[in-house]
């Protein structure tokens, strides 16, 4: 490169009006082009071009108590908009979900508050969100005799993850829920580390009311081939993180065991790299493993992704306009 | 009734099973429900297996003073 292609492109200043909407904003962070906002940009743009590529099978990949903290609708509205093709996510998230569908809510709180006295009240704290302990214990309930009915249904059947979520999903009524809404648009939902959860609970309880032959049976392992066969299935595959963790590992193992990478990929944490943790990791990290192509529409964004996400989203969704439809992939 | 007595009285409210499910009058026991008998018991009730477990939640002392606003 020479001296001139290193000054090619100056910052252009933000200029901010009232009434802007979300993507005119946007655009003033595309002019800066810099730090988060230059990144959130970007991130908007691989979106966009996810959505817009019909050949491209689009993967969230959801870790982190967004559900709890808000974004339980706006991810029930992707899904039912084709707008996200799969969902894979830690098991807490579709718990959460579950707790309203069922009745629940989750309340504003603060960080700093007596915790001890938290406890003594039967309330439980996730960083300034409070969730009272009934309507954990209600949801349990109501799960778990669900576990009860739907393993009566299968009859020794050994389910996967996502066949699970379809059969909770399919006893639903809230078509505000996340599970409902992937059960009627028929988004799989895989939940790679779903005995981490309040899952692991709800069986336990419904193991030791069953006869233990009788008991549901969920195989971890069973989704891997779907994953496979979705990314194997489609022509072009696109990935949004939000966290990391075991679900972001998912969908980029399931790209690697394909034979396929990713082509493109929007990474949004507050994870460093530097203790090697793969939350944190560089989407240029996964390129060595061959999970994402070298060539790859792609962009990491540090930032809390319970505001980056909606950004993003709202921005594509007007780009997408009104009457933007996608079939979905694959 | 001294704070010791209203923590060691054989109640749900008092019990290691005991989870709120209508604060703070009624809890969910999951010791019942892995029976299959009804779940949802009053905080003063209790059963043979009541397991004395000091949670240092405020239920018990809540329902009771409710009981007593009830009965003013």
């Amino acid at each position: 490169m020479k001296r001139e292609d290193f000054l090619s492109k100056p910052v252009t200043h933000m200029k901010l009006k009232p009434n802007m909407t979300v993507n005119q904003i946007v655009q003033q962070f595309k002019n800066s082009g810099s730090f988060g906002a230059g990144r959130l940009a970007t991130a908007c743009d691989v979106y966009e071009n996810m959505v817009r590529d019909e050949k491209c099978t689009v993967f969230l990949a959801l870790a982190g108590a967004m559900v709890p903290a808000g974004l339980r609708a706006t991810l029930s509205d992707l899904i039912r908009k084709r707008l996200i093709d799969a969902l894979v996510s830690t098991g807490a998230n579709m718990v959460h979900d579950l707790i309203e569908a069922l009745g629940g809510r989750h309340y504003q709180g603060h960080w700093q508050v007596d915790d001890y006295l938290l406890y003594k009240y039967h309330i439980y704290r996730i960083y300034d969100v409070f969730v009272p302990e009934e309507d954990f214990i209600k949801a349990d309930e109501t799960l778990i005799k669900m576990f009860d009915e739907i393993a009566t249904k299968i009859q020794g059947k050994r389910l996967s993850t996502n066949q699970l979520m379809w059969e909770v999903g399919k006893r639903l009524k809230d078509p505000s829920s996340i599970v409902r809404s992937a059960y009627e648009a028929k988004v799989p939902i895989f939940l790679p580390a779903m005995r981490d959860s309040e899952f692991a609970y709800i069986h336990t309880v419904h193991q030791a009311r069953s006869n233990p032959a009788k008991a549901l049976t969920v195989d971890a392992f069973k989704e891997v081939p779907e994953l496979l066969d979705i990314a194997s299935h489609s022509e072009r595959l696109g990935m949004i993180v939000l966290g990391g963790g075991v679900p972001r590992n998912s969908v980029q193992h399931a790209a690697l065991m394909t034979g396929k990478g990713l082509d493109y990929a929007v990474v949004i944490t507050t994870d460093r790299p530097e203790p090697g943790g793969l939350s944190g990791s560089t989407i240029e990290e996964t390129i060595s493993w061959g999970k994402v192509k070298h060539k790859a529409n792609k962009v990491m964004v540090i930032g809390d992704a319970l505001i980056c996400f909606p950004v993003m989203v709202a921005s594509v969704m007007e780009r997408l306009g009104p009457n933007f439809r996608r079939k979905g992939n694959p | 009734m001294s704070e010791k007595t209203r923590r060691t009285r054989t109640l749900c409210g008092n019990c290691r099973y005991h989870n709120t499910y209508r604060y703070p009058d009624q809890v969910f026991c999951f010791a019942r429900f892995s029976k299959r008998e009804n779940p949802v018991v009053s905080i003063f009730y209790h059963c043979d297996e009541w397991e004395n477990k000091l949670q240092d939640c405020f239920c018990l002392e809540d329902s009771l003073r409710k009981r007593g606003e009830k009965a003013k």
